[in-house]
């Protein structure tokens, strides 16, 4: 039905904005931190970058959900 | 402490153990103690230091040359301190290194005191604070002390100053109260509870030494308690009124009261050296900021941490530098080293 899908849409939605939202949020200060890090020491950039990526998996667990929603309850 | 406050937090604190991971390494004291006076300034040169050694090398000279790269290098990592850092970080780090502009104002009028010459005081002048060291330049060539305090007119620290009778000693401690008080003022406004207890834990040491310092001198109850410095965490005014009556015996027993005691506890009152005390209340500071500070690492005590252990660097190497020249014996400056 049309409602149902369009539910499931909205549920894939917010799956991945919240998602998002939460892996901004975790990022900021550990950018914030690899920046400063970096500001002193170049060595620190692959560390740096490596751990301002970590909270991405957030998003990703967000996006397979989504995903989830539309190619399993969606089909 | 909110996620805000947390993320401001973040690139000063990681930039500020970076700086920190750079610092002579504890185990290079003992070492410094087997070289020259041209090797350790070399190893400093290769260190942190070069560019003030190259800097001064033109100017200065053997342990002279050391000396006024310490203090240029420890005036700069200060004044990066306050650049880098924002909001509530910098006003707070603003505040606590104008302990550095009180040490320059007693420097100063230390100097004019005793008739030193102005390369002599400036030598000694490390501008961490809010002086700059142009300002304080121009101030070191006025030639008397009432000239010197009124050059600080338009300064806070000016209302300690104007009542200069030709006392040094009671406008220095005048200097330190205002001071604290202005911190403590500065840190309550912010709500920075952290802070207050680090900076409380540091007024009991200063009142610590003061207090063995004095009794030593053999100074009257009222004059002990005149100087001490109110606002500490554990001494608070009705234990001064109490550890100044005492005898330096019994002082030291009542210490056992206190957390610092561990501190000192293998101490005898008359016997140990007042630098062997000092040293021991310093390390306990240092031992507890870097404790406290990974307690709390998204805080300003890991700044305060490194603030503190850039100072006892500094003093290490000048300590090993200016033993070396007077070839002192080894594990005399070794003692004096805070490690």
């Amino acid at each position: 039905m049309v409602v149902d899908a369009g539910f499931i849409a909205i549920g894939a939605g917010i799956a991945v904005g919240l998602a998002g939202i939460g892996a901004g949020m975790g990022e900021q200060a550990i950018g914030a931190a690899a920046v400063g890090a970096m500001a002193e020491d170049e060595k620190f950039f692959g560390k740096g970058l490596l751990m301002t990526v970590i909270p991405e998996s957030i998003a990703i667990f967000g996006l397979v959900v989504a995903l989830i929603l539309l190619f399993v309850f969606g089909a | 402490m909110g996620v805000s406050n947390n993320i401001k937090y973040a690139y000063i604190v990681a930039r500020v153990r970076a700086m920190k991971s750079k610092l002579i390494p504890r185990e290079m004291y003992p070492k410094f103690l087997n070289m020259e006076i041209p090797e350790i300034t070399r190893y400093i040169e290769e260190s942190g230091y070069k560019k003030d050694v190259d800097e001064l090398g033109k100017k200065y000279r053997g342990t002279d040359l050391i000396e006024h790269a310490l203090n240029q290098n420890l005036a700069l990592t200060y004044r990066k301190l306050i650049e880098v850092s924002q909001d509530e970080a910098n006003y707070l780090i603003t505040e606590y290194l104008r302990s550095w502009d009180i040490w320059n104002i007693k420097t100063i009028l230390r100097g004019k005191f005793s008739g030193v010459s102005e390369d002599e005081i400036l030598e000694d002048v490390v501008s961490g604070g809010q002086l700059k060291y142009r300002d304080i330049t121009e101030i070191v060539k006025i030639g008397t002390i009432e000239g010197v305090i009124a050059s600080f007119a338009k300064t806070p620290y000016y209302k300690a100053l104007e009542g200069y009778r030709g006392d040094l000693a009671r406008i220095e401690n005048a200097l330190d109260l205002l001071y604290y008080s202005n911190l403590i003022n500065a840190v309550t406004s912010t709500g920075n509870k952290l802070f207050l207890k680090f900076l409380k834990t540091e007024i009991d040491l200063k009142n610590l030494k003061m207090l063995f310092r004095m009794k030593r001198a053999g100074m009257e109850r009222d004059e002990i308690i005149k100087n001490l410095i109110p606002g500490g965490m554990e001494l608070k005014e009705s234990d001064f009124v109490r550890l100044a009556s005492l005898s330096m015996g019994d002082f030291v027993r009542a210490l056992e009261e206190y957390s610092y005691w561990n501190a000192i506890s293998d101490i005898s009152g008359e016997l140990t050296s007042l630098r062997d005390i000092e040293m021991r209340l310093d390390k306990y500071g240092l031992t507890y900021a870097s404790r406290i500070s990974y307690y709390y690492p998204l805080s300003i005590l890991p700044i305060l941490d490194y603030i503190l252990s850039k100072k006892i660097e500094v003093d290490n190497v000048r300590i090993i530098v200016r033993g070396k020249e007077t070839s002192l014996p080894d594990d005399i400056i070794k003692a004096h080293l805070v490690m």
